[in-house]
Parts: C-alpha cells; structure tokens; sequence
C-alpha cells in the first residue's frame, strides 16, 4: 500500500522537479484529448439534434403508434375502436399516452376573412412524446379540456395573421360545426424558413364535449410512450390484445420513433470514427514526442537512480515510479484537455451551430472518460520503455559516473 | 569480545572481463568479518578493488566466488527484491561525491530512504527526517536545495539521510575525499558520533589514514588482497615514512612504500 503511494508521491515529485519539460511534452496531449473528447462530444450533440428533430415526427424512443383502417371502405366508428384501445391500454399503465386526429377542418374568422384551416386534435401528452417546441405561451395541461372555452394552439404564420397579439388575452372565432370563441394559449413556431402551415390544434376531449362524431375524411392515431427496454416485448403484446375479437379492421402497430431506424445512428457513429481517429494518431504523437523526451531524461538520471537503488528502491518501485510519472503527466494532460473541449462546447460560436437544440445535453461523461482513458493508456504506453531503461540499469555502474 | 557478526565474507573474489577479452581480477580471496558496532577502515590506493569490496558489503554487487551472509543468511540466495529491502533496511552508503539528489531540498533528500519504508516509517519520514537534519545540525538548511549546501553541508546531509533508517551498518566511501581536510575532520567526527549513538557499524574505505586512524580495526586493500595493519605503522609509513625512510619492518604489509595521500579518484 505505502509502496504505490509512495511510487506515486515520488512521480509527483519528480514531475514538479521537471515541470518545464513535462509542460512542453503534455501540450500535444492536453490538445489532442481536448480535440478526442470534443469529437465525441459534438457527436453527441449531433445525435441530440437529430433525435429532436425526429421526436418531432415519430416521437421519442420509444413512441408505439397503432392506426387501424377498415378493411371493406366503410367509415370506421372511431369513437368505439378509441374505448378498445383504452380498454386494452390499462393493463399496460402507459404514462403518456395520446390521440392525433388530423383531416379535420374548421372555418376561422380572420381580419381579413373567413379562412378554412387544418385542425388537428391530440391529449396533453402529445407534446412530451414529440418535444413540440412552442414559441409562446404554454401547452395543453391535463384539466384544460373542462374549461368551458376549449383553448386551443396554433402556429406562428396563424398567430401573424392575426398581428401576432399577446397571447394568453387572444381568442379566435371559429364557424360550422366548432362554432365559438377559443382561447389561443400558446403558438409554436416556424419548422423551418417559410413554414406558411395555417393549423390549430385543440384537445381531443375539448372537441368531443362538442362534436359528437368524426367526419368521414378524419383519421385517428393513437401514440404510447413505451419504455425502451421493454418496448420489443410491449407491442407484439399490445397488438395481439387489441387485434382480440376484432373483425373488419386492418390494425398496425408500429414503433415510429428513431431509435427504431437504425441508420442515423450508423452515421453518428461513422463521423465519431473518423473524427476520433484522427484525434486518436495527434494522440500518438504526442505520447512519440513523451518517449523521446522520457529516454533523454532517464540517461541524466542513472545516476540519481543508482543513489535511489542503494537505498533501497526495489526494481519494480522505480518501474513503477517512472511509469506513474508519465500516467500521471499525460492524466493531468488529460484532465486540461478535457477542461478545454467542455470550454470550447460550451461556447457561444459552438452553440449556435446547433441552434435550435432544445435539451443542450451536459458535456457526455463518455467523451470525458474517453479522453481520460486515452490519455491514461498513451502515457503508460510513453512511459513503458524509460521505465524498462531505468531498470536495466546497473546500480553500481550508475553510481560510478 | 561480545560482538555479533554483521556481515561475513568468506573467500570472496571478483572478476571482470576487460574488453580485449583479458580477465582482471580486483578481488582475490577477501574474508572479513563485521561485527555489529564495529568500526573498520580499509585503506587503499586508487584501483585497488576499496570501491568493488564496498559494492559487495552494500550488497550492490555479487562476488565472483566466495561468499556473502548477512546475519548469518547468505545473500546470495536472496531474490533482488528481498536484497534491495534487506539493504534498505540496514545499510546506509556515504558517498565521496555525496550523491545528492539535485533540486530537491535537503529534506527531501534525507526523507528519500524512508520512501522506501512501510508503515509508520513512511509515513512518518518528513518529521523523521527534519529530526536528523536537526542532529547534523543543519535545521536551519532543511529547505536548501544541494546547490546550495557547501562541501561540508552537503556531506552532512548525505550522512543524516545514511543513517535516518537506524542502519546497522554504514558504509562510507571516501567521504572526506571532496572535502578540505578541517571539514572533513568535522564530518568524520559527526560521522563517528552518530554512528556510534545508533550502534551502527561503520565501515570507511579511505587513503587518509588520519581518517583511518579513527577506526578501531584497520585493514589495507592491496593487489586486491585484504589485510590487517598496525595502526602505528600506517602512521609511520605517511609521517615519519616519507621523511626518515626507514622500514619498519613489523608486518609484511609495508614494503608497498608511497604514502598515498593525495587524492586520487
């Protein structure tokens, strides 16, 4: 025990004794952990954006999506296929869970004139499973749907039509079948540059308390946000229940999120390879240059460590001692360069690159551990062979010169 | 006399093959005995095997033939780890150049043998070490680097990091030789006191006899054979020797002539 601690105090030691020497040697290696571990990092970041982009579409990891059509053309009863999938959902305790119904419409007052607009119904966990960005106002809370005015969403080009007013005293008009006042709650923006989509999003059971039937064009789907892990063994499971007794309807259940295409991951992965092997052969040479300069200095210290062999120091205490001072140098190294990519991702210019991430994921522990475990292993490898030198050599002969 | 032995040799000798395939032999057949507090001088002219029959006391080098024990245990038959704590734990070198560790404070340099230590003693080494540095009477250098230290310093240092493992035997090597000769009177008497006080034994290897005389046995190294001398003869042979000239005639050891007090190295 005290013979590593002290293997170790003496490779301390004897780096603060060297401490020019070793600065120069560990700048290669500070700044290609730096580079090892922001690569990752930025592949992390790269992944994030394109995970929130797709949550966007098909949820996150991991959305089961279950449509169902009839099979004969004929109009399909909603309202009793929504209490089957209630019905079965119970057992499965699903903490998110919710209706879309798109192919709707509504006639909506303007300044300007009546418009027709798309109107799309969902449940409040809709925007959890689809991180729906929102640029003012809030979403849809459980609770809302027994607000006498149904509020409603809708997107940034509707609320410029409108004049952009403050949201939250904003109401709209609509006429046919929803005829009323609804409060606008909350907008959510553009997709992306001229992103011209006219939609209002309300609550499922807000348009149910006042329409009592979908029109024949509007088309349901129902999302659950299934655990990852369990998600393989939850929908085959969840199919079978639902497709129990069921005639005359073609029913899928699928998972949408990205996790279940396989490719955006293998092309994160590509980049981080050939990104991490480049910083992988900086590394290199850096732990080149760390020999080099550890085999000069071990020819100036024979002597030194004659002095130490004839009181005492074992073989493999000086081994150890000269191996620990390179791991250590290039840990310390390692630890600066890793200081240093999460000072370069945390900043400003860095950030905008990937602007509109919505979670800005922590630093990843895997890049730090990554650059720590490299820096580790090239300073073992860079110490090796000085260490083997510093052995070899005769006590008596060292002492002697 | 009560004396334990320390350190036995028997038969001891070594050889070394020169690079023109020749063999040369630095040591021909050495016994000593050294006995626990015991305190010997070998004196001996430069090239005459002092250095090769230190190594092999300190447990640094292997005899060609013949044998080592220490406390009575072979040394030969030990693994190089067990011999490297072995020689840790009781023996501490003095060296003629001093041998300090440069850029590292004085403290530093006596705490070093400790380093190698276990338990308390490692733990402990930095207060352990200021205690001897105390004893030297260099507290007041403690943080002074060797570049620093004059001759007489330096030496005092290397002595108090000799003896900081309580050594049982110490082994010094010409360690006036680099010193003028009132700092080196001042550092044998220190060496002699701690030695002493530890009940250590002290071996010196010199070609001062004066540094010589302050041992109680006395040998002298010549040709690679070890033999005892009469202390008075040796004085004989340096201060009336060159003088007078005149053969003393009393052991076989003094027809080897030149008094041999300069330094050499």
């Amino acid at each position: 025990m005290s013979g590593f601690i002290g293997a170790l105090t003496d490779a301390w030691s004897e780096l603060r004794h060297h401490k020019l020497r070793v600065l120069l040697s560990l700048i290669g290696i500070a700044v290609s952990v730096a580079a090892l571990s922001a690569v990752v990092a930025l592949g992390e970041y790269q992944r994030q954006i394109q995970a929130e982009q797709s949550d966007r579409f098909g949820g996150r990891l991991a959305t089961v999506a279950v449509s169902a059509s009839p099979t004969d053309g004929a109009p399909m009863d909603w309202i009793a296929f929504d209490q089957r999938v209630d019905r079965v959902s119970e057992r499965f305790a699903f903490s998110h869970r919710t209706r879309v119904v798109d192919g709707l419409s509504a006639q909506v007052q303007t300044p300007q004139q009546v418009q027709q607009v798309p109107v799309r119904l969902i449940d409040p966990a809709h925007p959890v499973i689809h991180r729906s960005p929102l640029l003012e106002g809030r979403w849809f809370r459980d609770g809302d749907e027994e607000l006498l005015a149904a509020p409603v969403v809708i997107t940034e080009s509707m609320w410029d039509v409108f004049g952009r007013p403050v949201v939250g005293t904003f109401t709209i008009t609509l006429q046919g079948e929803l005829q009323g006042t609804y409060p606008v709650i909350g907008v959510t923006p553009r997709q992306y540059v001229g992103d011209e989509e006219k939609l209002v999003t309300m609550l499922f059971d807000g348009y149910a308390a006042q329409v009592d039937s979908f029109p024949p064009d509007a088309y349901v789907l129902w999302e659950m946000w299934v655990p990852e892990d369990r998600v393989a063994e939850i929908g085959p499971i969840l199919a079978m229940d639902l497709r129990a007794g069921l005639e005359g309807v073609d029913l899928s259940v699928s998972r949408t999120d990205w996790g279940s295409r396989p490719d955006a991951q293998s092309a994160a992965l590509v980049f981080e390879l050939v990104t991490g092997a480049i910083a992988g052969l900086v590394l290199l040479l850096g732990g080149l240059g760390l020999v080099n300069i550890q085999l000069v200095a071990m020819r100036q210290r024979i002597r030194e460590i004659g002095v130490r062999r004839s009181f005492g120091a074992t073989g493999g205490r000086i081994f150890t001692s000269v191996l620990l001072e390179s791991v250590v140098a290039t840990a310390v190294a390692g630890i600066v360069g890793i200081m240093l990519a999460i000072a370069i991702m945390r900043a400003p210019f860095v950030l905008q690159m990937f602007q509109g991430l919505q979670d800005v994921p922590p630093f990843p522990l895997r890049a730090a551990v990554i650059g720590l475990v490299a820096a580790v292993a090239i300073g073992a490898l860079a110490g090796f062979i000085p260490a083997v030198v510093a052995v070899r050599a005769k006590v008596i002969d060292a002492l002697r010169f | 006399m009560e004396l334990v032995t320390l350190v036995l040799l028997e038969g001891v000798t070594k050889q070394v093959l020169l690079p023109d395939d020749s063999r040369l032999d630095i040591l021909r057949g050495v016994d000593l005995d050294v006995a626990a507090g015991d305190h010997v001088s070998i004196v001996g002219r430069s090239g005459s095997g002092k250095s090769t029959l230190l190594n092999i006391l300190g447990m640094l080098d292997a005899p060609s033939t013949g044998s080592v024990s220490f406390r009575g245990e072979p040394v030969g038959r030990m693994g190089p780890a067990k011999l490297d704590r072995l020689r840790g734990r009781n023996v501490g070198f003095v060296f003629q150049q001093f041998n300090l560790l440069s850029g590292r404070s004085a403290l530093e340099n006596v705490a070093m043998p400790l380093s190698y230590a276990s338990g308390r003693a490692y733990w402990t080494r930095n207060r352990v070490a200021a205690e001897m540095l105390e004893r030297v009477g260099l507290s007041h250098r403690i943080e002074s680097p060797p570049e620093q230290l004059s001759g007489g310093e330096q030496q005092r240092v290397a002595i108090a990091r000799a003896l900081v493992r309580r050594p049982t035997l110490i082994l010094a090597d010409e360690p006036t030789g680099a010193l003028d000769v009132e700092t080196g009177a001042a550092v044998m008497t220190l060496l002699d006191e701690i030695a002493s006080e530890a009940d250590a034994a002290l071996v010196t290897i010199t070609h001062d006899v004066h540094v010589a005389a302050r041992a109680r046995r006395h040998y002298r190294l010549e040709g690679g054979i070890l033999s005892p001398v009469q202390l008075e003869l040796a004085f004989r042979e340096t201060a009336l020797g060159s003088v007078s000239a005149t053969p003393a005639g009393m052991a076989g050891t003094d027809d080897s002539g030149a008094p041999d007090t300069d330094a050499d190295t």
